[in-house]
């Protein structure tokens, strides 16, 4: 990492630190100031100018109190779900559904932040440095929980706030579990919110993120490991980002994981989203299929980065890589990076990456069987997007995302 | 009643439809027949609203409506239906979703309600069956690894589900064995009506033994060049249209 004179935000966010700190959180601290926060010159940040893009800092959201939480309480309506509330990114139980019900499950408040070896990186620093009161969510060795967990991000602050969620989720031995994440912590404020995910031998993770309303400035971290055999199948549907960097840093550290991530981008006006992922294949027979889609119009920006690293270990690896975009508009603009780094001789990896425009035909088609322009292209960027939903195994999540989707391109749901 | 009249268009310069006059009444079973390149394609594709083909002059009206002035999706909702000679595949629609989408929007587009599903289901599963359209095919996405056969039944299922006031067949038998022409036509004849207007182009006289015409026309370079009853269809058969494209350029 390029160390850098401290941009006016690096300063600021000094001053966030709590003079309660522990030794940890210093210590992460020290590891962000000495990084910096990362400039275009930084390789890895190239195509998303964190520097230009925040250039204040605001105070650091405080634990949700009467009045917060009846601001959240107020956005968050009534739901069949079982649901695991965070308030500007704490952990909010009187607004949550008691998950512990349920057989296997367990929930508890985080005091402690270094739950994993995270990845060197200075959001994650930042983030391990401010964040106060997330959750860790075990799901028992054996336990299979077929009830779908929604969790909700939201806020309680009426003006602009620092947000630093931090939240695990623990699969034991062969648990089950399907999780969707809605993140709707609205456009004000700075993010900086980082899940971990901890897969055990033989375990399987269904997740969906829904991103409605990120922050003006949004950072999100996942970071996940995977024990021998585990599968983690990930899909995130991201729409209004003003400026969102959601970034992936996941290690098949167990021989024969299994990882399916997945991506759909809907994005317009001046929005962007970046996506940047490193999948570490550290064990033999890996398999991992990333496939992230952009559907851009207006101004909008979207960009891919994304690394699959195969050590000299991990031979029989099976890794394939896809970044696809649909530009609706001249303005439009999409910036691919998919990077290979290969050691093992004896595996079978492959990236691709492809823009295209509406087809003209298939328009036309749709249009001679009486459908209006207007809605036959939302019908071919529905079909364009949607199919990275497949990544999922649970067809509850995928029906979610799906009804998301059509929501986000203002039509009813077909059939 | 389809009246074109004077029809003159071309493509990125290129003039490909020279003063066409016809005229399909109600009823009407008429067929064109051409040589390749006489522009019998971009006919249908004008009549059915395709964006880029520049009409130079004349007119098009479907029941006395201006169908020049309406897009192509307003054209299907007064009635107007296309077959296309090669289907378009829509990967990731689903042909129900696709088949729902457009039988409401042409309910919304004539002011009426959405059609209810079990409706939509009971309609779509008879239309299929008489068609030899399997659940399965309904259940993939919109022509994705269809055979020709099955794409030309399929647009056959559409045509019976939206029920066009005008249909044009596009060389509908490009791409069927004998079998999927015969379950073709089949459907296509059933849905012939006192009030109902056909224009099927074609090739060859094959798809006229199965779907005989009241009226045949020859086409040659951008326009009607010959018409008459459909022993005017087997003479070409037998003589081939040697005779009318020398005599376009005459």
């Amino acid at each position: 990492m390029i160390a850098l004179a401290p941009s006016k935000a690096d300063e600021a966010f000094a001053t966030l630190l709590p003079a309660d700190a522990s030794p940890s959180e210093r210590a992460s601290f020290a590891q962000f100031r000495q990084a910096g926060l990362p400039s275009r010159r930084v390789e890895s940040w190239h195509y998303s100018d964190l520097r230009a893009r925040l250039r204040t800092v605001p105070p650091l959201a405080a634990a949700p109190d009467d009045a917060s939480l009846s601001v959240a309480r107020g956005k968050l309506g009534a739901s069949a779900r079982l649901r695991i509330v965070t308030v500007d990114g704490f952990y909010a139980p009187d607004l949550s559904d008691d998950v512990s019900k349920i057989a296997g499950v367990a929930i508890a408040s985080a005091r402690e932040t270094d739950f994993l070896g995270a990845a060197a990186d200075p959001l994650l620093d930042l983030n391990a440095a401010l964040s106060r009161g997330g959750f860790v969510l075990d799901i028992a060795a054996g336990a299979r929980i077929d009830p779908v967990i929604e969790i909700v991000a939201l806020t309680g602050a009426q003006t602009d706030r620092s947000r630093f969620g931090r939240n695990l989720i623990r699969l034991g031995a062969k648990a089950r579990a399907q999780i969707v994440e809605t993140r709707d912590e609205g456009f004000a404020g700075f993010g900086d919110s980082a899940l971990f995910i901890e897969l055990g031998e033989d375990a399987q993770l269904d997740h969906a993120c829904r991103c409605r309303e990120t922050a003006g400035v949004e950072l999100q971290s996942f970071t996940a490991t995977l024990a021998a055999r585990a599968k983690l199948r990930s899909v995130a549907l991201l729409a209004q980002t003003p400026f969102l960097r959601r970034q992936y840093f996941v290690s098949l550290a167990g021989e024969g994981a299994q990882l399916h991530l997945g991506g759909a981008a809907v994005l317009g006006r001046n929005d962007h989203a970046d996506v940047t992922l490193v999948v570490r294949h550290d064990a033999p027979h890996g398999l991992s299929r990333e496939t992230f889609k952009y559907v851009l119009a207006d101004h909008a920006n979207g960009v891919f980065q994304g690394k699959i690293t195969v050590p000299p270990h991990a031979q029989k690896t099976d890794g394939k890589m896809m970044c696809r975009g649909l530009l609706l508009s001249d303005e439009a603009a999409l910036s691919a990076k998919p990077e290979l780094e290969i050691f093992a001789d004896d595996v079978a990896c492959g990236h691709g990456a492809a823009v295209t425009k509406l087809d003209a035909q298939n328009l036309f088609y749709l249009e001679t069987r009486g459908i209006p322009t207007i809605e036959a292209e939302k019908i071919l960027i529905d079909a364009f997007a949607a199919d990275v939903f497949d990544a999922l195994e649970s067809e509850v999540l995928r029906d979610l995302l799906r009804v998301d989707l059509s929501e986000i391109l203002g039509e009813e749901t077909l059939v | 009643m389809l009246e074109i009249e004077n029809l003159h268009v071309s493509i990125a310069g290129k003039k490909i439809l020279n003063g066409l006059t016809l005229t399909v009444e109600d009823g009407q079973v008429a067929a064109i027949m051409g040589p390749n390149g006489s522009g019998k394609s971009t006919l249908s594709y004008v009549v059915a609203g395709r964006a880029d083909y520049e009409v130079e002059q004349g007119s098009i009206r479907l029941d006395g409506i201006d169908l020049l002035r309406k897009s192509a999706a307003e054209r299907a909702a007064l009635g107007l239906f296309l077959v296309f000679q090669y289907p378009l595949e829509i990967p990731g629609v689903a042909t129900m979703t696709f088949l729902k989408a457009a039988i409401n929007a042409q309910r919304r587009a004539r002011g009426e309600s959405d059609l209810p599903i079990p409706d939509f289901m009971k309609q779509v599963r008879a239309a299929a069956q008489k068609l030899d359209i399997s659940q399965d095919m309904l259940k993939r996405p919109v022509n994705v690894g269809f055979s020709g056969g099955e794409k030309k039944r399929m647009e056959i299922l559409q045509m019976a589900l939206l029920e066009p006031r005008f249909a044009i067949l596009d060389e509908m038998d490009s791409g069927l064995d004998i079998d999927a022409l015969k379950t073709c036509a089949e459907g296509v004849n059933a849905l012939r009506g006192k009030d109902r207007g056909l224009l099927v182009i074609t090739h060859y006289q094959r798809l006229l033994d199965f779907i005989s015409p009241d009226i045949v026309h020859v086409m040659s370079r951008g326009k009607i060049v010959k018409s008459g009853g459909p022993e005017l269809a087997l003479a070409l058969e037998a003589s081939g249209y040697a005779e009318y494209a020398e005599g376009a350029a005459a």
